[in-house]
């Protein structure tokens, strides 16, 4: 038997078993601080300005569905055979000189990694540039007209599904010049174990989930199929065309505007007029930028409810012809107003009295629009929404199936290009014609606009990169049409109609 | 098991080696009968008052009896404030005569020579003890001790004087015990280094500056030692070759090399008048990596050093470093590292370059060297190749009392049995009795068997009793 010569005496021996205790308890101790400020605790990146807020600011989804902030700066740079060298602007995101992700991109430390993910701004940044002039104008609050969320979408799903996304091309990537941030020797190592793996994984399974979309025509710039994918995130809904019809399947609508909501409260909201609560549209319109029940932001949803209940209607920024609108208002007010409500001398008319037709459903065969959007929103889909944020008090309870499309104040009509809900109307003056006087084919995309007509360029030459056909399923510009919306009046009074919303 | 010498000499027979070893040493005013001198240890055997008793006579008995040419004795202070542990014995008033004497006496029965090493601690006093625990030390410096943080203050001139004195008393009261010979403790961070060294030497009076002036102090004490006991009793300087000063903390400045010491040692010689001896050390603290060169038991040093905690500002900070697995061991390796490799004969080529200068001014003047010394051929090979006259030996000598018995038929102690330079010995000192601590040496078949074998010769030291 070997002798132990470096044995313990018996208070030694008593110290030593004493001072693991310590140092178990010490490592418990830590354990719990470190789950408490790592593991539970978030920290975001906050905004006193409410429009930096609105567009850079967390309402939680980045700890849902969120990607580490490298990751989303390295991928453009990765995959340039995929998006050129312009990066996110190629899917109409838009990035502001000095910031690190794109407009509609929100950043939270969640889990001790700084993540980002979309907030309300990446669907509701409007933007324009006048005839002749590259400057770009922003307007918060607005419809995006550059978006391309479909090829967001699919772009996303290739990653995945790509074998060259590997943990080594990423960190090279990141580590490139041409990536802000550099990873040091225990990021690394993080990122090759834990969260590379995550994001592939998440990737994947994003994947397998949005397989559907494949299916679908492309949305288009501006665009986005509201519904079909909410239907499988949130509640897992089949999607084999077993289940669901071509047309339910094409459905894609135009972003709305966001602005004066104060006084839409009580109106039919969404498209199809499918929620009057103002409170339950924005919580559900949270869902659709990734945040998850128990993740949304409440204090920051609020501070946005808050900014767009007043925010003013952009002005239009061309030269207005005051006689030519002053004939037009009371050809407006006769045709447009009762479902629409009016413009006033320094605001707009929300008024539901005196317009009884604004906020209202109008039947489908009555408006005679794409029924694809229609068509998406189903009875058992509204059930299931209105399962949304069970056990809280804001439990949704009033998603509703219509019977068709309801109607909505014109306020800053003009940078509500294209018209009507599928965007399948480039201009106002075009609306006012009859359908087999609309362009049945036109450029969607540009972010010029046509001060004469109102609404983006859609020549072949200035009109934007996608070929817009109105004869696909979804993009059907019917509707809306006839003598009580105008379409027969002589073209001096449509010019005078339309040169008066230029002032809405 | 540390890194020791070079294998032994093939060109010399161990008979030649012996016959070197046990070639009588001619000093001055005496002769040794061998070249082999125990060096300066002892335990706390004595009374706390500085009276010794039975147990330091057993003690210096075991080394006279083991066959040493001659013993040099563990520091004695040569007064109570300037002790260095509590319960040794000190030559501080002529009623400790007597006991001398007895030691002498005890010494001489075996033909064995008894120097007795008259020490102040200056900054380093590591136990001061009740009497003492109220003052600061004095020093050469107003800076503490920088290992353990024992604080001092700068010595007045009358404090000089009152300590010049007490060496020369204290060596008329040797002389006068009938002992054979003083060694002055001038090496290893004790008093006269603290004086000689540029490392700790900070004064700006006649007493501080360039090396001449720093060597006043111990110059002073010679010639006051001169004074008192005249040329005919044996006079020997122990001296640090060199002081690595900045072994611990490498701010520290790096205190004297050899050139200073060699121009120290010609001037100690003081044209005849001085030392007749130098005993050649290194290591301005004690102890040093160098001094006593070997290896540093840090469990050992846990549970003993704790006494010098309320000593010192910084002894419970190396305290808690000690106990710390992690801070005890890299303290140990870097113990080593400063240490360097070689550990037996680890100041011979310093021996070697002061005694070519001492021969050339004196020849009678003898040089010996410590620094772990145990195998015959190497001690015959630093005497025969002109390194030293002759070796001190410490630890070896604990570990087996009767080496040069051993060195007369070879050329160490057998296997298992030879000192390992654990430094145990050393740790021990501080609260318990002094003795060879390294468990393995002993015999037994299990650890309680050894330990029991290992305490009984350590207690050895007790018997015979007082009183029978």
């Amino acid at each position: 038997m070997a002798i132990d010569y470096n044995k313990l005496t018996p208070v030694e021996a008593y110290e030593r078993r004493r001072s693991i205790w310590a140092w178990i308890v010490i490592a418990l101790v830590l354990v719990l601080l470190l789950y408490y400020f790592v593991g539970r605790s978030e920290y975001v990146i906050a905004y006193d300005d409410p429009e930096e807020h609105f567009k850079y600011g967390s309402i939680g989804s980045e700890g849902v569905t969120g990607l580490p902030t490298p990751i989303l700066q390295a991928l453009p740079v990765m995959y340039k055979d995929k998006l050129g060298g312009a990066g996110w602007a190629a899917l109409g995101l838009n990035t502001e000189p000095g910031q690190p992700l794109p407009i509609g991109f929100s950043r939270r430390v969640v889990t001790g990694v700084e993540r980002a993910w979309l907030n309300c701004s990446v669907c509701h940044m409007g933007t324009y540039t006048l005839p002749g002039d590259d400057e770009l104008h922003y307007i918060a609050g607005g419809a995006s007209n550059d978006l391309l969320l479909y090829d967001l979408i699919t772009f996303f799903i290739e990653v995945g599904k790509d074998p060259g996304f590997t943990a080594d091309r990423l960190i090279a990537a990141i580590n490139s010049d041409e990536v802000p941030g550099h990873l040091n020797f225990l990021e690394r190592l993080l990122y090759r174990t834990v969260v590379f793996r995550q994001v592939q994984a998440g990737l994947q399974a994003l994947a397998d989930d949005l397989t559907f979309v494949l299916r679908q025509e492309p949305f288009g710039p501006g665009r986005v199929d509201t519904f079909n994918s909410y239907k499988v995130l949130q509640f897992n809904f089949p999607m084999g065309p077993e289940f669901i019809s071509d047309v339910a399947l094409n459905g894609s609508s135009d972003y709305p505007s966001i602005w004066m909501q104060a006084p839409r409260a009580g109106m039919n909201l969404h498209w199809d007029g499918n929620n009057s609560s103002v409170r339950e549209r924005n919580l559900s319109a949270a869902l659709g930028a990734g945040v998850s029940p128990v993740s949304v932001d409440h204090d920051a949803l609020a501070r946005v409810r808050d900014w767009i209940d007043t925010l003013p209607a952009p002005k239009f920024p061309g030269d207005i012809d005051a006689n030519l609108a002053a004939q037009g208002k009371p050809l407006y007010d006769e045709y447009c107003a009762a479902c629409h409500g009016t413009g006033t001398d320094d605001s707009y008319d929300y008024n539901t009295t005196r317009h009884p037709y604004l906020g209202q459903v109008v039947d489908l065969q009555d408006i005679g629009t794409d029924p694809g959007r229609w068509s998406s929103y189903t009875q058992g889909f509204a059930a299931a929404q209105n399962s949304l944020y069970a056990g809280y008090p804001w439990q949704f309870k009033k998603f509703k199936k219509t019977s068709g499309y309801a109607n909505h104040p014109l306020d800053g009509i003009w940078a509500r290009s294209p018209y009507l809900h599928n965007g399948s109307v480039p201009t106002l003056r075009d609306l006012m014609n009859k359908t087999s006087d609309r362009p049945t084919e036109w450029y969607r995309g540009s972010r010029e606009l046509d001060l004469n007509r109102v609404g983006y360029r859609s020549d072949e030459v200035g009109g934007g990169k996608f070929f817009y056909d109105t004869n696909v399923l979804g993009n059907h510009n019917t509707g809306h049409e006839g003598p009580e919306y105008g379409t027969d009046l002589p073209p001096a009074d449509k010019d005078a109609i339309v040169e008066y919303m230029k002032t809405l | 098991m540390l890194d020791q010498s070079p294998s032994p000499d093939k060109s010399h027979i161990h008979e030649d080696n012996a016959a070197l070893i046990f070639d009588p040493l001619k000093f001055r005013n005496l002769e040794a009968k061998n070249r082999i001198f125990r060096s300066n240890l002892s335990g706390m055997f004595d009374d706390y008052n500085g009276q010794g008793g039975n147990a330091r006579i057993n003690w210096e008995t075991k080394f006279a009896k083991g066959g040493a040419g001659g013993i040099i004795s563990s520091y004695t202070p040569v007064m109570n404030k300037g002790r260095i542990l509590t319960r040794y014995a000190m030559m501080d008033h002529d009623d400790k005569i007597p006991f001398w004497r007895k030691i002498g006496e005890a010494a001489h029965e075996h033909d064995c020579r008894f120097f007795m090493q008259l020490s102040h601690s200056g900054r380093q006093q590591d136990l001061g003890g009740v009497e003492n625990v109220f003052r600061t030390v004095a020093s050469s410096t107003d800076k503490k001790d920088w290992f353990h943080g024992i604080l001092c203050h700068a010595a007045t001139k009358p404090e000089i004087k009152e300590i010049v004195d007490a060496f020369a008393q204290a060596a008329r009261r040797a002389r006068e015990a009938g002992l054979d010979g003083i060694e002055l403790h001038g090496a290893n961070g004790y008093l006269i280094t603290q004086f000689l060294s540029s490392g700790i030497n900070d004064r700006d009076d006649e007493y501080g500056g360039n090396w001449e002036a720093r060597s006043r102090f111990v110059l002073e004490i010679i010639r006051a030692i001169r004074a008192e006991v005249g040329y005919d009793f044996h006079l020997q300087m122990k001296i640090n070759a060199v002081d690595h000063n900045s072994w611990l903390y490498p701010w520290q400045p790096p205190g004297n090399t050899l050139d200073e010491t060699l121009k120290i040692v010609r001037l100690l010689m003081d044209d005849g008048k001085g030392v007749d001896g130098f005993h050649v050390s290194a290591g301005s603290t004690f102890p040093h990596p160098m001094n006593p060169p070997g290896d540093l038991p840090m469990r050992d040093l846990v549970r003993w050093y704790d006494g010098m905690i309320s000593q010192g500002v910084r002894a419970g900070m190396n305290y808690r470093i000690f106990k710390n697995p992690i801070g005890a061991f890299l303290f140990r390796r870097y113990w080593l590292w400063r240490r360097g490799k070689k550990v037996e004969g680890i100041n011979e080529d310093y021996s070697a370059a002061i005694r070519k200068v001492v021969q050339q001014i004196d020849p009678t003047v003898t040089v010996m060297v410590t620094g772990g010394w145990q195998h015959a051929d190497r001690i015959a090979g630093a005497i025969r190749s002109g390194a030293a006259d002759a070796v001190s030996i410490g630890r070896p000598l604990i570990a087996n009392n009767n080496l040069p018995e051993i060195l007369k038929t070879s050329n160490g102690p057998a296997p298992g049995k030879e000192c390992t330079y654990c430094n145990k010995c050393l740790i021990n000192d501080l609260e318990n009795p002094l003795g060879c601590y390294e468990l393995s040496r002993f015999e037994g078949d299990s650890f309680e068997e050894k330990y029991d074998e290992m305490i009984k010769e350590v207690m050895s030291v007790y018997y015979p009793p007082t009183f029978t």
